[in-house]
């Protein structure tokens, strides 16, 4: 099969947004439902209104139809982000966010934004959380080598966005770096 | 560029030519280099593709001289700043200035190969980081879109030879997907 070249080596966003709507979260459900088996484990029974947890993909169908409430998960939450900012601008090394933060934060904030409180200045603190990674990234580019380069707390979404030239650079180093060991190789 | 056998990158990195002299006579060759000569006499240059300068000169027939896109020159125009050489003008449009530098490395003696090859890598890590830069900016710009940036960004993306090009291509189509992911809301009911 014939992908194009960039596909190749990453995978798109709406795919990683996929796989992260497996996590589970918690919901208040509007309505009633016995414990009902699913491919991926049986879930429920939802009793109003106590709190169920409930896969992403689950609880953004049931909310679209308007069939519960979707607790934001602990982190997402102005004081947590703002520290976690305060803490990316200030310190060199990545801080440690959720995996998947990115994929569930916007899952969350397109269709739940009623549920979470200050959508706005939580979405504006995501996208400097973002910008001041993406900064941090792109200084990791200058020191790259073609052996190894060590980028702790990155998470999912940032990862496949460097993955492919990363990869690329790094194997165009590889093949320019002379091995001493194949010196005087014919 | 690798040394597969089958690699298109590495056979066309082959393909470009560097100034063998010769130092035995050959029979019947000189047709080579298109001049009317029937034999090569010895001590006469001409221009061979590496491939096949790279047997002769393994068996002994010739010696050859660092081709013009590494010479001196332009060594010392990577080292007072990488950014601003046009790799592009060295070896031609879509040609592979680091392909055909890998391949005269492995020519060459050890003290000669390593220097080369020092002068490769740091060439490359110099220019990655603008090649990166400006694939991100123009990931953001729609198709189209006047160059905000100047003249230096369009005459660095002229220069870019082929490798060059490529990152730059990935690293544009992830940025704009990421990008567009971002923007796009679905709020349908799947």
């Amino acid at each position: 099969m014939a992908l194009s070249v960039s596909l190749r080596s990453s995978v798109t966003p709406p795919e990683l947004e996929l796989v992260a709507s497996e996590q589970l979260i918690e919901i208040i459900p509007l309505i009633s439902m016995d414990k009902t088996a699913f491919i991926s484990g049986a879930y429920g029974p939802l009793r109003p209104p106590a709190k169920c947890k409930l896969p992403i993909w689950m609880a953004t169908n049931l909310k679209l139809k308007k069939k519960c409430h979707i607790v934001p998960p602990a982190w997402l939450n102005v004081d947590f982000l703002q520290d976690r900012l305060t803490r990316e601008t200030s310190q060199p090394e990545f801080c440690a966010m959720p995996f998947r933060f990115a994929e569930i934060a916007k899952i969350i904030l397109d269709v739940a934004s009623d549920d979470v409180e200050n959508p706005d200045k939580i979405r504006s603190l995501l996208k400097d959380l973002r910008e001041a990674r993406q900064a941090k990234s792109r200084e990791g580019i200058t020191k790259l080598d073609h052996s190894e380069l060590s980028l702790p707390n990155l998470c999912s979404m940032e990862i496949n966005e460097i993955r492919p030239f990363f990869i690329r650079s790094m194997g165009v180093l590889t093949q320019l770096t002379r091995d001493p060991a194949a010196a005087g190789d014919a | 560029m690798d040394d597969n056998y089958y690699s298109i990158d590495s056979i066309l990195a082959e393909n470009q030519k560097i100034q063998c002299t010769f130092k035995v006579e050959i029979p019947d060759m000189g047709h080579l280099d298109g001049g009317s000569e029937r034999d090569i006499k010895p001590l006469s240059k001409m221009q061979i593709p590496l491939w096949m300068a790279y047997i002769l000169i393994f068996s002994d027939y010739t010696e050859f001289s660092i081709p013009a896109p590494f010479n001196a020159r332009v060594r010392n125009a990577l080292n007072a700043e990488a950014r601003s050489v046009r790799l592009s003008s060295l070896v031609g449009q879509g040609g592979s200035w680091y392909g055909f530098g890998k391949l005269i490395v492995r020519l060459l003696d050890d003290a000669p190969a390593d220097e080369m090859s020092e002068v490769l890598t740091k060439t490359f890590r110099d220019r990655l980081l603008e090649v990166i830069d400006q694939a991100q900016h123009f990931a953001t710009l729609g198709s189209g879109g006047g160059s905000a940036s100047g003249d230096t960004a369009q005459t660095f993306r002229e220069g870019l030879e082929s490798v060059e090009r490529e990152l730059f291509v990935l690293a544009q189509e992830s940025t704009k997907r990421t990008k567009r992911w971002y923007e796009t809301t679905d709020k349908s009911v799947k």
